[in-house]
């Protein structure tokens, strides 16, 4: 399987070529064109029962969707926001992305959807962390441009901006500074990462853009 | 007339100048500034198509009512700058008269007087999808501008391509198109938050945007407080 990534950093959009025999992964909905006699199969990420739960908790489906071809054809794939589009090969190793990050993969990685622990719902992003592993190609998107940061001792980060990490890193969740701080700054929710390896951050956030415009809305 | 795109990139704007008898037609509200011999003639029809019908048909599509038309109040050029609502490039397309255009609703920013625009509504199912689907067929000799959501790339259809329809810009009619679904079930499909699909088939150009209005709409929307009605 080839694939291409183009347009980054404003309009980062991959595209597959398949051939027979190759398989690819997406999340639902980010299929921007592709060759007739594409088959898809629409699947449910972890189960009915888990992705119900994540409906209801999170307002997150994570359906995905595989693109295979009989013949030779391609497929071309968008995130929901624009930004970077990055790829990241998978040895048998593993990478955890935020929900809203996971574009696609390749069958041989293996999602696993976790849950990011209570607090991480009050943070105004997604509950749900997508633990990938295995060996293949895995594709995952930013809103803005994409940050890599390399870990010594520890990293503290705004929720909102966190794409993915390594998995020698282990995180906690907490305010910025203290409690009134944290309300009076209008910073949200912290991640502080520790151990050895990187992060991977975006520049902007959903929840920043709904923030500034929530005020116009009313009316 | 001369026409210039400006600012390439995600935020290109398109500088019109008109001369002394010429006209141009935009989507009403994409005007940003024009010279002070410019008038603005705000209409429910586009030149040479049907009346008041038309508009409450443009208005059932999700389409804006109006369309402005700019001419020249003397004997001096005049200018017109246009500015798409979405982030994203602009394109125009050469129209030579002989082979006519399908321009998605949203994608239309503006024509040369000499262009034909027309309504075509898609019928329910477009409505169902939560989806807005319009198109406006464009005849005639002129030059139409597009704009897109993202970066537009064109494509060359000799044979067959499905579209995801929120990232449609464009297309020759001598492409013919069917809608449907993406794969699986009706059901799946929706679940999968999968759109609708336009597939196409024959020979011509095809012009795609690179990201999905909808799609960015469908992420920002649950983020904002309730409408108030």
């Amino acid at each position: 399987m080839e694939f291409r990534i183009d347009g980054n950093p404003d309009y980062g959009q991959i595209r597959v070529e398949l051939r027979p025999g190759d398989r690819i992964v997406a999340e639902g909905g980010s299929m921007a064109w592709m060759s007739a006699g594409t088959d898809v199969k629409i699947r449910l990420l972890g189960g009915l029962f888990k992705a119900l739960i994540r409906r209801l908790l999170a307002n997150e489906s994570l359906f995905v969707a595989e693109y295979s071809h009989p013949g030779i054809g391609s497929v071309t794939f968008s995130p929901a926001t624009p930004g970077s589009v990055a790829h990241r090969r998978l040895e048998g190793d593993s990478f955890i992305l935020t929900a809203g990050s996971y574009m696609a993969s390749t069958p041989g990685i293996k999602l696993k959807t976790r849950f990011g622990g209570l607090r991480s719902l009050f943070s105004g992003e997604g509950a749900f962390l997508i633990e990938c592993s295995g060996t293949g190609d895995l594709f995952f998107n930013a809103y803005g441009a994409l940050v890599e940061k390399e870990i010594e001792g520890s990293l503290t980060v705004d929720t909102g901006y966190v794409v993915a990490w390594e998995p020698g890193i282990s995180y906690s969740i907490r305010g910025m500074g203290n409690l009134k701080s944290t309300i009076l700054s209008g910073e949200g929710l912290a991640m502080n990462f520790s151990g050895s390896g990187k992060v991977f951050l975006q520049t902007r956030t959903m929840g920043g853009i709904a923030g500034w415009l929530s005020p116009f809305c009313s009316g | 007339m001369n026409l210039r795109i400006v600012d390439r990139g995600a935020f290109s704007w398109a500088l019109v100048q008109i001369r002394p008898g010429e006209s141009f037609v935009s989507e009403s509200g994409a005007m940003f500034r024009a010279s002070s011999n410019i008038d603005i003639d705000v209409t429910t029809r586009s030149k040479s198509t049907g009346g008041l019908l038309s508009g409450v048909r443009r208005m059932f599509a999700g389409e804006s009512f109006f369309f402005s038309t700019y001419s020249c109040t003397d004997r001096e050029e005049g200018e017109v700058g246009l500015a798409p609502t979405l982030q994203g490039q602009i394109a125009s397309i050469p129209c030579d008269g002989v082979a006519g255009w399908v321009c998605a609703g949203g994608s239309y920013l503006g024509s040369t007087g000499g262009l034909n625009i027309d309504t075509e509504f898609q019928g329910l199912r477009g409505v169902f999808s939560g989806e807005s689907l319009s198109f406006l067929n464009v005849t005639g000799a002129g030059t139409l501008l597009v704009n897109a959501f993202g970066s537009i790339e064109e494509v060359n259809v000799t044979d067959e391509l499905t579209v995801d329809t929120g990232h449609v810009v464009a297309f020759q009619d001598s492409l013919s198109y069917t809608l449907g679904k993406a794969g699986g079930s009706w059901i799946q499909s929706f679940l999968a938050g999968e759109g609708l699909v336009l597939k196409f088939q024959g020979h011509g150009k095809l012009l795609v945007q690179s990201h999905n209005p909808d799609e960015f709409g469908k992420t920002l929307g649950p983020l904002l407080p309730e409408r108030q009605s």
